[in-house]
């Protein structure tokens, strides 16, 4: 387990350095990589500010060191498009982002474990194979082209729900009125992403029911004269979840992948609308930071979904002993 | 492992259809230049004309031809994802190898790294990387390259450590075979099925991330691509335009990875049965 937190460790260093050294790599002064065309804008005193503060004028060393304490203190620079330190804008745009993907995890799984566990227990059978080549299909389309068809088709030509944004500007609704608001808003980038989510999970559900439908225990099950809904759910869906559970958790990193994109194809005011808003707008502080902590946010749920793997499968402890040797 | 291949993708109907897919896209790549009707670079008609008999899918903001850019951005995505699976694909067999060869330290080191890159989010970081540089092709290849290289690498010291105490091997290193020779003419052969399964995987997300990129407008403006004709579609697709101008290099996308998809599927269960069920689920 060690181990494991080691690795996390090491990748976020290795992503923290990326970050500090590609700017000061390129050509020109860091200051002129990092702040691009806003440093026109910026007077003098400013710029000496900015220099001293983050050490530009030291050596590499001693300015990684900084960069680190800086980060560590969540002061991730600022910037110049929003008039705002970079944490202050980060944190406006997190909690859209939470709610679009955690919609979408929860959405995904639920549809993926039930139609998979109802795909793989009917193997070979005509839904089955339905299912398969239709999941097969929808996972070729990226889900920025889905949302972008979703948003014509439910939003613009049938005006169903709300074409951008994660709720009405300039109306003041209060309490469930502005909820209704915000899941009518929610609902399209929460489809698109679950539906770009539904494959892959359908397919993990599946192949680890159809490992476990021939286990003896679930012969038992069903030779006891228990009724099929009772023996595919109550004991092999039982004995399938766990690893499913785990790879799902590692699925992160693609759900917020996946989320990005819905954003940006949206407007949904998350921190993928952020990154693309400061990318256009070459506010590169807040491009790396978006970055920074959508990395991070990954990085964490894959290190709990590892815990969690090994607290539902102790066996998994074992082969990690035996790994390491 | 006698199997033969061609004949179990042959058998399969959606590996049929993976193989002829892939066929059509190496074959508009190749002869892009007699097939495009004129060149995606020259402006040739107004701007944003609708689809006529001249211009069958119309012409974008500049006035370029869309049909020609679309033939042309078959080249881009196949260039960039195949020469990325190829480079990959052979950092995997080299540092499989030796990882699975020369056990230790070396092998602790590379595992480690495999173990490290394989918890960082693949595509966050080739966006961190390319938002510096507005990156052609040649350095997606090489960013792509670097990124995709752990999973094959994993799977393919694996097979060498089970492969290499197998009764041929101790028989041809007694009959005097050295390293080299074991290497090339026995190791090596038995990793075929398992490279050509990796370099499609790598194949299929590259054409994912480099479509991905342009979409957010990360590519050289000035090369043709899927990604950037659906990035410079997405401004006008509430204008009706999006029918001839977003929806095609969409589906070509969409077919691209799904031709190798079908591709990877059918190979992989040719292969074994059984590892069709692990594969599947990897992204």
């Amino acid at each position: 387990m060690k181990k494991r937190l080691g690795d996390y460790l090491l990748a976020i260093l290795i992503i923290l350095a990326l970050n500090f050294f590609l700017p000061r790599l390129m050509p020109g002064d860091p200051l002129t990589a990092i702040y691009g065309d806003a440093l026109v804008e910026m007077s003098p005193e400013l710029e000496a500010h900015l220099l001293e503060r983050y050490g530009l004028d030291r050596s590499l060393p001693e300015q990684f060191f900084l960069y680190l304490v800086n980060f560590l203190r969540g002061d991730l620079g600022y910037s110049f498009y929003f008039q705002a330190p970079v944490s202050q804008v980060l944190m406006e745009a997190l909690p859209w982002t939470l709610l679009l993907a955690g919609t979408a995890l929860v959405a995904a799984a639920l549809a993926g474990v039930v139609w998979g566990a109802e795909a793989g227990s009917r193997r070979g059978g005509k839904f089955d194979r339905f299912s398969l080549s239709l999941l097969v299909f929808l996972n070729g389309i990226p889900g920025f082209l889905l949302g972008i068809l979703l948003l014509l088709f439910l939003g613009y030509y049938a005006g169903w729900f709300p074409l951008s944004g994660g709720e009405s500007a300039h109306l003041d609704y209060d309490g469930w009125r502005r909820g209704v608001d915000v899941l009518r808003h929610l609902f399209l980038p929460a489809l698109t992403l679950t539906l770009a989510q539904l494959p892959r999970n359908f397919l993990l559900m599946r192949s680890a029911l159809l490992g476990i439908m021939g286990r003896p225990y679930v012969t038992t099950a069903r030779s006891k004269g228990l009724r099929e809904r009772l023996v595919r759910y109550r004991h092999a869906l039982r004995g399938a979840l766990p690893p499913v559970i785990t790879r799902l958790g590692m699925s992160v990193g693609l759900l917020f992948t996946g989320v990005l994109f819905v954003e940006v194809v949206f407007a949904y005011p998350g921190m993928g609308h952020l990154f693309y808003l400061a990318l256009q707008n070459h506010d590169y502080p807040t491009v790396h930071g978006c970055l920074l902590v959508i990395t991070f946010c990954v990085l964490c749920f894959n290190l709990m979904a590892d815990l969690l793997s090994i607290k539902l499968d102790p066996r998994l402890k074992e082969d990690a002993r035996q790994l390491l040797g | 492992m006698h199997v033969n291949y061609w004949d179990e993708i042959k058998k399969d109907r959606l590996g049929k259809l993976g193989v002829i897919l892939v066929t059509l896209l190496v074959t508009i790549a190749l002869g892009a230049p007699l097939l495009a009707p004129y060149d995606p670079w020259a402006y040739v008609a107004p701007s944003l004309s609708p689809p006529c008999w001249s211009h069958p899918l119309g012409t974008n903001e500049v006035g370029q031809d869309i049909l020609s850019e679309l033939i042309y951005g078959t080249r881009t995505t196949l260039l960039v994802s195949v020469s990325a699976a190829i480079f990959s694909t052979t950092v995997s067999l080299v540092v499989g190898i030796m990882a699975g060869i020369f056990r230790g330290t070396l092998e602790r080191i590379i595992l480690r790294l495999i173990d490290v890159m394989l918890v960082i989010p693949v595509f966050l970081v080739a966006l961190l990387v390319a938002a510096y540089f507005q990156p052609g092709m040649v350095t997606l290849i090489v960013l792509f390259s670097l990124l995709l290289w752990p999973p094959g690498t994993r799977i393919i010291w694996n097979r060498v450590l089970s492969l290499k105490n197998q009764g041929h091997f101790t028989a041809a290193r007694q009959f005097g075979a050295g390293t080299a020779y074991l290497l090339w003419r026995h190791l090596v052969p038995e990793l075929y099925p398992l490279l050509a399964v990796n370099f499609i995987q790598v194949v299929r997300r590259a054409v994912f991330m480099e479509a991905g990129l342009a979409f957010l407008g990360i590519f050289d403006p000035g090369a043709k691509s899927w990604g950037l004709m659906l990035h410079y579609a997405r401004e006008f697709v509430f204008t009706g335009s999006w029918t001839w101008w977003l929806l095609p290099p969409g589906l070509a996308v969409s077919l691209t990875i799904i031709a190798f998809a079908l591709l990877g599927y059918s190979l992989e269960s040719a292969l074994d049965p059984r590892m069709r069920r692990q594969t599947y689920a990897e992204n």
